[in-house]
């Protein structure tokens, strides 16, 4: 789900950056936030960091003492990606394994559907591997299908999450 | 974590925090990283290098998997659905997963139908019918 977040960072701005023009001090200020927006990718509590869509305080700034460097608090808005267990989906297939599907949705893009969670398709190995049901309906690379979340890992060193998912149960499947 | 207090977005149960925070449809999403995107190429040469990863899958997702093309309807949407009591977060799974049928509505967000809830099979469909109508005059 995209979520709508207020979060309190502290931005710190090295001693060479500051400026006693208040207006590129801000833009400064501005700039680094972007940009540690940007690498830190992503928190477990948080999800996925998308977009900043507003800065609504930058509070006063405290000087480190030994190297000069001022710390400021920042107050803003953004957008976020988090996934929740139970939620529905919409996606995409990426691959077909024998054992699996991985699905991506966005940035949340590795979606593990195990085998036995696919519901009442078969496996039919060839030269482009599907996945099949009675009603010959198929899941391939790039089919759009409708599941639920039902397991989420959060992997620290990658900061991403790796998620389980399951297109068995009503209505859910290729759409 | 284990048994009751398990995160289960189907019976609502996410957290308080998460309850409370506003939840946006993919719609309200691509309206704003289109917004964001269109900026940036004002003020930069090169827009897609000033992009990072995250932002321009997530603006992939949200302009294939948004129902409602246009910002207008994607108000109404959210109008409309705000009128039946839902939690924020069911509120953006039916307005993303645009269900058809109540049994599909119910599917997708099971908790509508929890004990204590006066969402009647008569109030979903009329709130379905009055969601297919946008799209119809879309």
């Amino acid at each position: 789900m995209f979520l709508k977040a207020k979060l309190s960072w502290n931005i710190l701005i090295t001693c060479e950056n500051l400026n006693s023009n208040e207006l590129t001090l801000h833009k400064t200020i501005i700039l680094q936030l972007l940009n540690e927006f940007s690498t830190r990718r992503a928190t477990e509590e948080h999800g996925y960091f998308i977009a900043v869509i507003s800065l609504d305080k930058v509070g006063d700034g405290k000087v480190r003492t030994l190297t000069g460097d001022v710390l400021f608090p920042v107050d803003f808005t953004c957008i976020t990606l988090k996934p929740f267990r139970g939620e529905v989906l919409d996606g995409v297939v990426d691959k077909v394994l024998k054992n699996g599907l991985f699905l991506k949705a966005g940035p949340l893009d590795s979606v593990f559907v195990p085998s036995k969670t696919i519901g009442k398709f078969q496996y039919v190995h060839g030269e482009i591997p599907i996945f099949l049901n009675e009603k010959m309906e198929r899941l391939e690379k790039d089919t759009t299908v409708r599941f639920r979340v039902f397991g989420i890992q959060w992997k620290e060193s990658d900061r991403c999450f790796r998620m389980l998912g399951t297109l068995d149960g009503g209505l859910l499947g290729p759409v | 974590m284990s048994g009751e207090d398990e995160e289960n977005a189907s019976e609502l149960k996410i957290g308080e925090e998460f309850l409370k925070a506003k939840c946006l449809m993919n719609g309200e999403v691509a309206q704003i990283l289109d917004h964001k995107y269109q900026q940036l190429e004002q003020i930069s040469d090169d827009p897609m290098n000033q992009m990072s990863q995250v932002f321009e899958k997530s603006q992939q997702y949200v302009k294939r998997f948004s129902r409602y093309k246009n910002a207008n309807s994607v108000k109404q949407v959210r109008e409309i659905l705000s009128r039946h009591q839902l939690a924020e977060f069911e509120l953006c799974v039916l307005g993303n997963l645009c269900p058809e049928t109540v049994e599909e509505a119910v599917a997708m967000v099971p908790s509508v139908k929890t004990k204590g809830r006066s969402h009647t099979d008569d109030a979903i469909e009329k709130m379905l019918h009055d969601l297919s109508l946008i799209k119809k005059f879309e």
